[in-house]
């Protein structure tokens, strides 16, 4: 009772956060953006065809009437038709959003769970050749672009040219062996740069949870490393570990991987997401804005829960 | 194993499994998986405008007519029309008869979801949308001011009910056309996606989503399409008309290696399932076309040119190691790319000061002496672009290849004599703007563009390039005439000059497709004598004097038409076509395998 009242009040100290993004974003796409009209007239519109298109998109509302709309979409969770391809934006989130998740979740888990492992290692071996040897990799993977790494996996692993274990492209997907063919590449790739900053980031936080005092005791009392790491270090760098992933989670959601979709064929909504941006699809891009500053705020409210169960001594006041 | 972690992985997984769809069963079928460099939105036929919408339009839907797959330059055939148009003597009505008993795909959209027979009124329901402004519709610019009533029509609120005088179902199977004024064009049109025969049922029941739920009579039916392609599946309705490839324009010298031969004689479409990926990535898409089970079709990367064939010039030639593998063709495109300059603009295009309007003309004629073809061709197009003089590009009957080539020469100081001659100084030179959407292409070109200019004199900080975010924002600059210069390409809706030549029409000026505003008497009265004509030699030569008023006028830097190459593989039997229309040879694309 006392978690869901929290959850409640968070929420509705959520909402000008809220308010707050999708008024900016929308302020950004209505005077900034692309304007949709000269993608919809033909070859050789007429001045009437120009306004008639501009018309039926609301351009020639007023910006407040239009915010006010905005809202109502989000409330209701109705976003309408895309300006684009003229489908309903909510049946274009779920048939997308799914597989952007069952692209990304893998690579989002090893890489968290592979970081933390290696993050422990090097900690544990704070300046010595295990440490320079991982810290070393993390630096080759943060340096190297997503882009090239992208290329030169397909290359190895799916071309012709390389071992041509896996599908180069492509999304057919009907049963979890299928899944694993088109998942693997777009996952090493994910993981070998995610690698990188995860790693990085997590060794500090242990690090810096290895020179407390509860730790020096016990390894004093002659605690074995496992126990030490596990117990006394990782449990207690869990707050920072556990905000890190939480706010990775709504991009991961919604965004999806704009590159990973684009070579590898794959039907995501991170390149749905990308399309609207570039040709200001503002249906889509409303939805997507909207619902990532909802999760935003969810994450927030699930990232204190998450602390109290991870530590008694956090209250959730 | 903890609750909370077996919980956790369960939720995961649950995830994961949301990414799976339901399988199709493929054994036994012929699947023919072909690839486009973009992607359509809309495959609505009135919202078809790009080469990408007509690969699934015109296979999903019917056209009345189409175009003959293999017979080059393009021939007219009927389609869904039982034979070519009767026209009236004075050129004006058009009474075409279509097939009986051609029927739309099975669908929810029909009673009892079993679609039923395709009629003359279909016809006439779906050329008005066009000019019912809900529809969007891209494609009304081809029909508008022509058909007899239309703009009335649309005028008194595009009611469906109400005939318009020049658009009738005479009798379910009789379609009849009446124009303001001959338009010997017309039957080219009615070839296009735009043109193409939706069933007013499902336009009412899907609304917006008609867009994404194409329910026609053509060849395929859809199965999937989304942002990185579409799946087709072979329309079991579909008429059985046996392919002849005789009628079909076939000619052993050039087809008969492509194994062309073999599907003479057979029923359309002759693959079960057609597969069209969209991928803007070369690379990626050539590691899939070379790994042998994925597409069977694309072009060759622009950096891997020099990789892949062993000659670029006069003729392509293939590496052997690639010529063993598939098969190749090229061509160039229909269309052309060019440079135009903005006549509305008074700093360098029309001036009310008449020797103003003179330096201008001096200027215009400096800029294009200092333009660089060769250069442009070798940085951009791998010197294999074929450049003409005007706006007739050589894909089309009315080309002359004997015509003067003054207007390409790359001479400097030619260019900055005429400056000099004209009183043009560095201080009075105005500034220029070289518009364009915001690439990396379009910088480079805007870069070479200026060291040309500077070669005339041009002081290297007036030329500025104005870049664009999107296509959308270019073209809205484009069409309220903000940009001085402007870097365009025209691909041809149908195979004959008008199409290019309308580009320069006075009254089609911004926001027309008139992007350089050109007005000029002589030329808009040939444009309007000649818009009547039909093909002759009296038309070709008033074609070929419009061309020359163009470049007298200098009004464009013009023209590339871009070469292309096309690789399939050996197990597939094609004769690729991707410049008019967009994907309408598909139907006759054979595989020699079908899957296991």
């Amino acid at each position: 009772m006392e978690i869901l009242q929290y959850a409640l009040r968070k929420f509705i100290t959520g909402i000008p956060l809220i308010i707050g993004v999708t008024l900016i974003s929308f302020l950004l796409m209505v005077y900034f953006g692309p304007d949709k009209t000269y993608e919809l007239v033909g070859k050789n519109p007429t001045p009437e065809q120009i306004q008639e298109v501009r018309h039926q998109l609301g351009y020639d509302k007023p910006f407040v009437t239009r915010y006010l709309e905005y809202l109502k979409e989000l409330v209701t969770f109705d976003f309408g038709y895309s300006d684009s391809t003229g489908e309903r934006v909510n049946s274009i989130l779920a048939r997308t959003v799914p597989i952007s998740l069952a692209l990304i979740i893998p690579g989002f888990v090893l890489g968290n769970l592979l970081g933390i492992a290696l993050a422990l290692v090097a900690a544990y071996h704070r300046g010595r050749w295990w440490d320079k040897f991982i810290m070393g990799g993390s630096v080759v993977g943060m340096s190297v672009s997503f882009l090239i790494v992208i290329i030169a996996f397909q290359i190895i692993f799916s071309s012709n040219d390389g071992l041509g274990w896996f599908p180069v492209r492509g999304w057919n997907v009907y049963n979890f062996w299928d899944y694993l063919r088109y998942v693997t590449v777009p996952t090493l790739a994910t993981v070998f740069v995610a690698l990188g900053y995860n790693t990085r980031f997590y060794r500090a936080v242990i690090v810096e949870e290895m020179g407390r005092d509860h730790v020096r005791t016990a390894k004093a009392f002659g605690t074995p490393p496992g126990e030490l790491l596990f117990k006394h270090i990782l449990k207690n760098a869990m707050i920072p570990i556990i905000t890190r992933i939480m706010f990775s989670i709504p991009l991961v959601v919604i965004s999806g991987s704009l590159l990973l979709e684009s070579y590898f064929g794959i039907p995501g909504v991170g390149l749905v997401t990308y399309d609207a941006i570039t040709t200001g699809d503002q249906p889509i891009l409303k939805a997507v804005v909207g619902i990532t500053a909802v999760l935003f705020v969810v994450v927030l409210i699930l990232n204190d829960i998450f602390y109290k169960l991870v530590d008694p001594r956090v209250s959730l006041k | 194993m903890s609750k909370r972690i077996r919980a956790l992985l369960t939720l995961i997984f649950i995830l994961l499994l949301g990414g799976c769809t339901d399988g199709p069963d493929t054994a036994g079928m012929k699947i023919y998986r072909h690839s486009l460099t973009g992607s359509p939105t809309s495959i609505d036929p009135a919202q078809s405008a790009t080469l990408y919408a007509n690969h699934v339009v015109v296979n999903v839907y019917d056209t009345l007519y189409r175009y003959k797959y293999l017979a080059r330059p393009y021939q007219i055939a009927p389609n869904l029309a039982e034979a070519l148009p009767e026209v009236s003597e004075d050129g004006l009505t058009y009474t075409i008869r279509i097939k009986k008993g051609v029927e739309f795909i099975d669908d929810p959209a029909f009673p009892n979801g079993k679609g039923r027979e395709v009629t003359a009124a279909d016809f006439v329901y779906s050329m008005k949308r066009h000019f019912d402004p809900k529809t969007r519709s891209q494609g009304s610019w081809f029909w508008a001011g022509r058909i007899k009533g239309m703009e009335a029509w649309k005028k008194a609120g595009s009611d469906y009910d109400r005939e318009v005088e020049g658009l009738k179902a005479l009798d379910r199977y009789t379609i009849q056309i009446i124009l303001n004024k001959p338009f010997p064009q017309l039957v080219h049109t009615l070839a296009q996606g735009y043109a193409a025969i939706v069933p007013r049922e499902a336009v009412e029941y899907y609304g917006r989503e008609f867009s994404v739920h194409p329910v026609g009579s053509g060849p395929f039916k859809l199965q999937r399409f989304d942002s990185v392609g579409v799946v087709l599946l072979r329309n079991p309705k579909y008429r059985r008309e046996p392919i002849d490839l005789a009628y079909e324009g076939y000619d052993e010298a050039i087809h008969g290696k492509y194994g062309i031969k073999e599907i003479d004689g057979k029923i359309p479409p002759l693959v079960d399932r057609l597969e069209i990926h969209f991928i803007k990535q070369s690379l990626s898409r050539w590691n899939s076309f070379t790994k042998g089970d994925e597409i069977q079709y694309a072009g060759i990367p622009k950096e891997l040119l020099d990789d892949v064939l062993a000659q670029k010039q006069p003729d392509i030639v293939l590496k052997p190691e690639y010529a063993e593998k598939y098969f190749m063709t090229s061509g160039y495109e229909n269309g052309f790319v060019h440079t135009d300059f903005n006549m509305r603009d008074p700093e360098i295009g029309y001036n009310k000061d008449k020797k103003r309007e003179e330096m201008n003309h001096a200027l215009r004629c400096a800029i294009r002496y200092a333009y660089d073809w060769d250069d442009r061709n070798k940085k951009f197009y791998n010197d294999m672009g074929f450049v003409f003089p005007g706006i007739i590009p050589p894909v089309v009957p009315e080309y002359d290849p004997k015509a003067s080539r003054e207007s390409l020469r790359h001479d400097p100081a030619k260019g900055r004599k005429l400056l000099e001659e004209a009183g043009w100084t560095t201080e009075s030179l105005p500034t220029l703007t070289y518009g364009g959407v915001a690439q990396v292409d379009t910088r480079q070109m805007f870069e070479q563009f200026r060291g040309w200019l500077m070669k005339i004199g041009y002081p290297k900080e007036k030329v500025k390039l104005d870049a664009y975010a999107s296509f959308g924002d270019f073209n809205r600059a484009v069409k309220k005439a903000k940009i001085k210069i402007v870097g365009m390409g025209w691909g041809l809706d149908y195979p004959d000059a008008e199409n290019t030549l309308q580009l320069f029409y006075g009254p089609n000026g911004s926001p027309g497709s008139n992007n350089a505003n050109f007005n000029d008497p002589e030329y808009n009265r040939l444009y309007e004598k000649t818009s009547v004509m039909q093909q002759s030699p009296e038309r070709t030569r008033l074609y070929r004097r419009m061309n020359q008023i163009v470049q007298d006028a200098c009004v464009t830097i013009s023209g590339l038409s871009r070469r292309q190459i096309f690789l399939w593989h050996k197990d597939v039997i094609s004769f690729p076509d991707q410049s008019i229309v967009g994907g309408f040879h598909l139907k006759f694309v054979d595989v020699k395998e079908a899957q296991k």
